[in-house]
């Protein structure tokens, strides 16, 4: 589903270029459910986001379902994005002026899809993430951990082929973590493939495979059993 | 999508009172003076455009050569338009009417009753020339008839009280020792308000030429004359072959030359200059036009300062949105539809507002404006709004939606450098204009006082000015107004010296042809006006009941002594056509007209009857003897209404068109300076409440609040002293501009610059200083705990 060759990030600082990520090679299948993990400032999150197509390499080659992403400009990333990745993020990044119902419904909106459609995704969601009864309210009228499950209801009620969280749940409480990640885990079991990054030792175990960033370097790249069984 | 924009855009609102209402107030007072000033400016513009032929509706014109200058009349003599129907193919109608000083005046009387009233004098054709259409008439040829009258419907209503079955009905005209006897032939439509002509009747032209014997002459000129030309005719050429159509005529007119414009442009375009249309009340339309676009901007532009102080907040919501699958022209569309929407819900506030302003409106500038559904103004309405919304809205849409999402989410986004000097220079735009809109109103309030306080030459205050209906026992008369208590001095005259009418040339002072050439204002004075005004004689005497003197005295003016180059004028005798005028006097120069003009050479004609009645009124006993002289006056005309005007107020009229400015640019600049100043409050609010932790930071490590206070102004200080220095030299170049309109102006001095400089700086200071204190004054623990 993804190929990662050569990856490369880097910022200009006057003459010095400053590596975010270098040499980044990365596959990665449809139904997977891998964890970034790595120190702060190793290069997760910006990995995330250039899987993400919200920001774009340096250098190197990017394919998804064989489309080349690297040679298309930004109007064309933003169209393949729209339709096949949903983002979730640690500071659930919900806009405040909308209710719960319309922050779930907005991008079915940006993808052009009709009124009469929309209801009943949203209505579907609601109920299975059972926030129903707080439709109507507004996002500072939640708990963080009722945030993050409208941020994830949001990120998935388009279909996405790829789910892409940044800390998930970096700002809930362990129980409010469990639960986010039981649901990561049962739309893994759908068959969604999933990219998360964490710190978390315990919240990579939802996941297949874990790929550790070092300094902007893949240092390690296994399977969740195998690393369990070096263990 | 269109449902969601608008759900987020209220919901913007209501989560951002204060800046909503600083928008609307904005936006709403700008759409207020948009519209007012939209409203005046299409009255003008079409004023005289209601006749059929207005396209092809021409107005001829003279220019004069004299030694001095060339003057453009729109006086022709009255033989000149049936020359041009008979010689000019191009031409489809012409007509002519009288000039206004030979306008038929007077009062009409049908069985008891009376009323005054002034009319035209008009050629045959002129009721297809121009557009005033007939309601009733009794044959087509009307105009023919030297004794009937066509009347308008105002007349009517007045006259008879009806305007039903007035045709055929004779009525009885009187002026002066003149009677006479009209059938009413025609009943027209009164004249509309947007109509420069104005006339209660139409008389035929013939009446003119036979009355005056000069009226019938190449050499007189007594009508104003009028053509359509032919839709496929060519203005350009036509005017270049039309220049000299009088010489080919007669070998009296050698030094006029003749053009012709536009009816209807001639309103705004009425001033000459060496021959040349140089604008004239256009330029007003241009500046009222411009002030009010710039009004707008200052509006839009507190719109653009305040998106961007909550830029920050305003781009997360962009992060996300960019996030969840919105591209930049969905987002553009948000912004531009609540920018939109913002002034739509403007233009419903500043649409009440100009209702309840309109009558005021209408007082400062004498018009009957209304509102009037018609397409083009509900148009034009959509149209400014439109324009304001998307103004106002092309910051956030078009500069914040470039922002790439994760910068944003993770605060990486910092304003650049370009986009501080972006805001700063809004804030400069705007105080830019501020001052330039409160130089403005200093400099017109200046020169009016001025021209209010300058010594004209004569005396103006407490001279009371009347009309008598005719010059009937003349002497008598005037000796029982003089012996009024309260009455100081009292004389005569042709006309008045605020019209400034009144030219000749001619005179020939040392024999020779040349001097013929030079023009004169040539007012008709009778006894004891230069003493009732106070002029001041210089050499000679003024004229008196002892030497019974008629039109062959005659004094001058100092300006005309010293353009003869007379040393000892007094007792020459100076020519004119066949007759020799003797110089009795030399007056002091004085202003006769307005101060626009230049005082110019003066010869005073005198004459011993005169209708036009000059008072002088002892100060405090005005009442008394005002209601003396009506007594007077009803004695010599029972039936005549007694109107009368103090000079001084028709001297205060001249100035009509600036003390509307004036009164206008009072009201605008206020306008201008409220909204900057509410988007000043906006920006410094926003300011402290974004440096907040600084201040909590700066406050911790042992700032004091005066100097927080001081760090946080001296941000806006900086920005308007650029708007000062920026401003300052193009409003000293306005105000120079302005006052060469008038020959006699005020000289601009510093503090007229100054005062508006730290006035604005003053309030700009108030409007900051209350937010930053409050923001100084904050608790820092209660600032640095959140986050």
């Amino acid at each position: 589903m993804i190929q990662l060759r050569n990856l490369e990030r880097y910022y200009k600082s006057g003459f010095q270029k400053s590596w975010v990520l270098k040499g980044i090679n990365l596959d990665v299948k449809q139904g997977e459910f891998i964890t970034i993990m790595g120190d702060s400032g190793a290069g997760k999150s910006t990995l995330l986001q250039i899987i993400g197509m919200l920001d774009a390499a340096n250098k190197g080659e990017y394919n998804f379902f064989d489309e080349e992403v690297h040679r298309f400009n930004e109007k064309k990333r933003t169209e393949l994005y729209k339709h096949y990745i949903g983002f979730v993020f640690q500071a659930y990044h919900l806009i405040d002026d909308l209710t719960v119902y319309e922050n779930i419904e907005t991008p079915l909106i940006y993808r052009g899809i009709k009124s009469k459609e929309r209801k009943p995704m949203v209505a579907e969601l609601l109920d299975r993430f059972n926030i129903v009864a707080k439709k109507d309210l507004f996002p500072d009228q939640l708990s963080g951990g009722q945030q993050q499950l409208v941020g994830l209801a949001r990120a998935i009620i388009g279909k996405p082929k790829l789910l892409l969280a940044d800390e998930p749940t970096g700002n809930l409480h362990t129980k409010q973590g469990e639960e986010i990640m039981q649901l990561f885990k049962e739309l893994h079991n759908e068959g969604m493939t999933i990219i998360q990054v964490t710190h978390s030792e315990k919240n990579a175990q939802y996941g297949d495979r874990i790929v550790h960033l070092e300094d902007g370097y893949v240092r390690e790249d296994k399977n969740v059993n195998e690393l369990l069984e070096r263990n | 999508m269109f449902r969601h924009n608008i759900i987020l855009a209220f919901r913007n609102f209501k989560r951002n009172k204060t800046s909503f209402l600083i928008n609307l107030i904005g936006l709403s007072t700008g759409l207020t003076c948009a519209i007012l000033i939209y409203l005046w400016v299409s009255d003008e513009i079409n004023v005289d455009k209601f006749h059929d032929n207005n396209d092809r509706l021409y107005q001829v014109l003279q220019n004069r050569q004299f030694p001095q200058k060339i003057a453009t009349w729109e006086i022709t003599p009255t033989l000149l338009v049936n020359a041009i129907k008979e010689d000019l193919p191009e031409v489809e109608a012409a007509t002519n009417i009288s000039s206004r000083e030979e306008n038929p005046r007077g009062a009409f009387s049908f069985g008891e009753k009376n009323i005054i009233a002034e009319g035209i004098y008009a050629g045959e054709n002129f009721f297809e020339v121009f557009t005033f259409p007939i309601k009733e008439s009794e044959n087509q040829s009307f105009l023919k008839d030297k004794n009937s009258i066509a009347i308008s419907e105002s007349f009517a209503q007045k006259l008879f009280s009806t305007t039903k079955n007035v045709i055929g009905k004779t009525i009885e005209w009187t002026r002066g020792q003149n009677k006479k006897s009209f059938r009413i032939a025609a009943i027209f439509e009164t004249p509309p308000s947007n109509s420069t002509l104005q006339f209660d009747f139409v008389w035929n032209m013939q009446l003119l030429i036979d009355a005056d014997e000069y009226a019938g002459k190449w050499n007189g000129d007594y009508a104003k004359t009028f053509l359509v030309l032919k839709p496929d005719a060519n203005f350009e050429k036509f005017n270049n072959r039309f220049a000299s159509f009088m010489n080919t005529k007669t070998d009296k007119r050698k030094k006029s030359q003749l053009f012709i414009q536009q009816f209807s442009d001639k309103y705004l375009n009425g001033k000459y200059e060496n021959g040349k249309i140089t604008g004239g009340r256009i330029s007003y339309v241009w500046l009222f036009s411009i002030i009010a676009i710039f009004i707008l901007l200052i509006a839009c532009i507190n719109f653009m300062n305040l998106s961007t102080a909550q830029a920050s907040t305003k781009m997360k919501e962009i992060g996300v949105k960019k996030t969840i699958g919105a591209d930049r022209q969905s987002l553009v569309q948000q912004f531009l539809g609540e920018s939109i929407l913002m002034s739509f819900l403007s233009l419903s506030v500043a649409l009440l507002l100009v209702l309840a302003f309109l009558p005021t409106f209408n007082d400062i500038t004498n018009k009957v404006l209304k509102f009037n559904w018609s397409f083009n103004f509900v148009i034009t309405l959509f149209l400014i709004t439109l324009f304001t919304g998307l103004v106002s809205g092309s910051y956030s849409a078009f500069y914040l939606s470039k922002f790439k999402p994760f910068q944003v989410l993770n605060g990486k986004q910092v304003m650049s450098f370009g986009d501080q000097w972006i805001r700063k220079g809004l804030v400069v735009f705007q105080f830019g204009l501020s001052i330039i809109f409160i130089v403005g109103v200093l400099v017109v309030q200046q020169q009016m006082e001025f021209i209010q306080t300058k010594n004209l030459g004569y005396q103006r205050d407490n001279v009371l000015n009347f009309k008598r209906p005719n010059t009937n026992k003349s002497e008598t008369f005037l000796i029982e107004v003089k012996n009024i208590t309260g009455v100081m001095n009292a004389g005569r005259m042709w006309g008045n010296l605020l019209s400034g009418r009144g030219t000749q040339s001619g005179y020939s002072w040392r024999g020779q042809e040349d001097d013929k050439k030079y023009s004169f204002k040539s007012p008709i004075i009778g006894y004891d006006v230069i003493e009732t005004m106070d002029m001041k004689v210089l050499v000679g005497r003024t004229p008196s009941r002892e030497h019974q003197e008629d039109f062959n005295k005659i004094l001058i003016n100092e300006s005309a002594r010293k353009m003869m180059q007379l040393e000892n004028p007094v007792g020459m005798n100076i020519g004119y056509s066949d007759t020799l005028r003797e110089i009795i006097g030399v007056v002091n120069d004085f202003n006769y007209g307005s101060m626009h003009h230049k005082i110019e050479p003066l010869i005073f004609r005198v004459t011993t009857r005169g209708n036009n009645i000059l008072v002088k009124i002892k100060a405090g006993e005005e009442q008394t003897a005002i209601s003396k002289l009506e007594e007077v006056f009803q004695k010599f005309h029972p039936s005549f209404p007694f109107e009368y005007s103090f000079v001084d107020d028709d001297y205060q009229a001249l100035y009509e068109a600036e003390s509307r400015v004036a009164t206008l640019s009072k009201y605008f600049s206020g306008l201008a300076i409220v909204i900057s100043c509410l988007g000043l409050f906006g920006l410094a609010m926003f300011t402290s409440e974004r440096r907040k932790k600084e201040i909590g930071i700066r406050k911790v490590l042992g700032s004091s609040v005066f100097e927080i206070v001081k760090m946080l102004t001296s941000d806006f200080t900086k920005t308007v002293f650029a708007a000062i220095l920026i401003s300052l030299p193009i409003s000293f170049f306005i105000a120079k501009k302005w006052l060469e309109n008038f020959a006699y102006n005020i000289t601009l001095t510093w503090w007229l610059f100054f005062v508006p400089a730290i006035l604005v700086l003053i309030i700009a200071w108030l409007t900051i200083g209350l937010q930053t204190i409050k923001a100084a004054r904050v608790n820092p623990v209660q600032s640095l705990k959140d986050e």
